[in-house]
């Protein structure tokens, strides 16, 4: 009789749970408006200000009017290339360079992009599948050791 | 009924005619209700923000990447001197630049955030495997976008940065010296790269990154946010609990003999 009035009193049937809908949907949800778009609001209206602040704390660099005669000049990527620089180090000389400028970043791109086909396990928790956990670590500690290395180079032979 | 009850009546009148007559129209309502009342996970929602914060900064690299285009000039005269205009002279100019130099920064790190939320938590298994791989496209064409843009201030970092890049591309079995001579629109470094460089980072990748972030952003509706394992806690357990009982109840079948548990003392009540 209420049940019309506040579509709650109707009686659920109870769902069964398979395999197949098990990650239908979450235990727990919240609407994306208002709630999630205010949280997502919230951040990014902190990185923006963020960015306000820097922009004159630390201007964006320019540096002198590009030169093509000079020849000592020591280029720096910007930081989020810094692990690749770096890797190239590992890659010394004409016969190596090519394999580690281009055909490893190429092999990684492309397992990047197979990746969930290599990964069909149905646990989705990094726990129980430590095989895809672990690479993924190693991938992360390679990049971030990799990038303190060039820093560290830098900050060691300024002007090298 | 006073002045400001039917002020107010009269408002609410005529909102609702101008929903229904749009809704009427477009839709938009309906839509509007589809899109903002979707439901998502509850408990990680401050992760999730991740994905929503690489879109933000990608919106402010847009915009503010249209307001540079106000008194950037893409030639080797002038490259320089209209940034250091902007720097120094135009209105909100260090901030406008500030702003396209800083959010790129911090969009690299998003995105590596983002990827590594996804790839931990093992969003990217079925049915959502297509939705990772526009996500590793729509990264490679960042990172180009980051690399072409760093040319156009055509200063000494800039310009052998690029330098650099492009003898790193030189490298590539087969196709590098076609490539590389392409895309500096000859054998050196001149104003030709300069041009080019700027057709890809302000037209060509940036058109072709909008409908990829289009098909993401459609996708993840499509599958709705996955989340993590964690939201999906109690329903795994009433999973798990459900196969247990089954199992023991096929146990029981084959077995013939009733052993232990709630079941074989309620048969065995029930038979005496």
């Amino acid at each position: 009789m209420y049940g019309v009035a506040t579509g709650k009193a109707r009686p659920v049937e109870e769902e069964v749970i398979t395999e197949e809908n098990v990650f239908e949907r979450p235990d727990e949800t919240i609407a994306f408006f208002p709630k999630q778009v205010l949280y997502d609001l919230f951040v990014t209206t902190l990185v923006l200000l963020a960015c306000c602040v820097l922009s004159y704390v630390s201007p964006a660099p320019l540096t002198e009017p590009a030169d093509p005669a000079t020849i000592t000049y020591v280029p720096r990527p910007e930081w989020f290339f810094f692990f690749y620089e770096q890797m190239l180090m590992f890659f010394p000389g004409y016969a190596l360079i090519s394999f580690g400028a281009v055909v490893v970043p190429t092999i990684f791109i492309v397992l990047l992009l197979a990746l969930p086909w290599l990964d069909r396990g149905p646990s989705y928790s990094p726990m129980r599948r430590p095989f895809a956990t672990v690479i993924g670590l190693l991938v992360v500690v390679t990049v971030l050791l990799n990038m303190l290395l060039a820093i560290s180079r830098i900050i060691n032979f300024p002007g090298q | 009924m006073g002045m400001i009850g039917r002020v107010r009546s009269q408002a609410v009148d005529a909102s609702k005619l101008v929903t229904d007559w749009m809704e009427h129209r477009t839709g938009i309502v309906t839509m509007m209700e589809h899109f903002l009342f979707e439901p998502v996970p509850k408990r990680g929602a401050w992760i999730y923000t991740l994905g929503s914060l690489t879109l933000g900064l990608i919106s402010l690299q847009f915009l503010t990447g249209i307001l540079l285009l106000f008194y950037y000039v893409p030639t080797t005269d002038h490259a320089w001197n209209s940034i250091y205009y902007i720097m120094n002279e135009a209105y909100f100019g260090t901030l406008i630049r500030g702003i396209h130099y800083w959010s790129a920064n911090f969009l690299l790190a998003a995105i590596g955030l983002h990827m590594a939320q996804v790839f931990f938590s093992g969003g990217y298994k079925a049915p959502r495997e297509l939705n990772w791989v526009v996500g590793v496209i729509l990264l490679l064409l960042v990172v180009v976008i980051a690399f072409t843009g760093y040319a156009l201030r055509w200063d000494q970092d800039g310009f052998w940065a690029t330098v650099v890049g492009m003898k790193i591309g030189s490298y590539s079995p087969f196709v590098g010296g076609q490539t590389i001579r392409f895309l500096m629109g000859g054998d050196t470094i001149g104003p030709a790269t300069l041009s080019r460089f700027f057709a890809i980072h302000v037209w060509l990748l940036p058109a072709a990154l909008a409908p990829f972030i289009g098909i993401h952003l459609y996708l993840l509706r499509r599958h709705g946010v996955f989340g993590s394992e964690f939201e999906y806690t109690e329903r795994l357990a009433k999973l798990h609990e459900r196969q247990r009982l089954e199992r023991f109840e096929r146990y029981e079948e084959e077995d013939g003999e009733p052993n232990t548990g709630r079941r074989d003392r309620a048969d065995r009540d029930g038979s005496e």
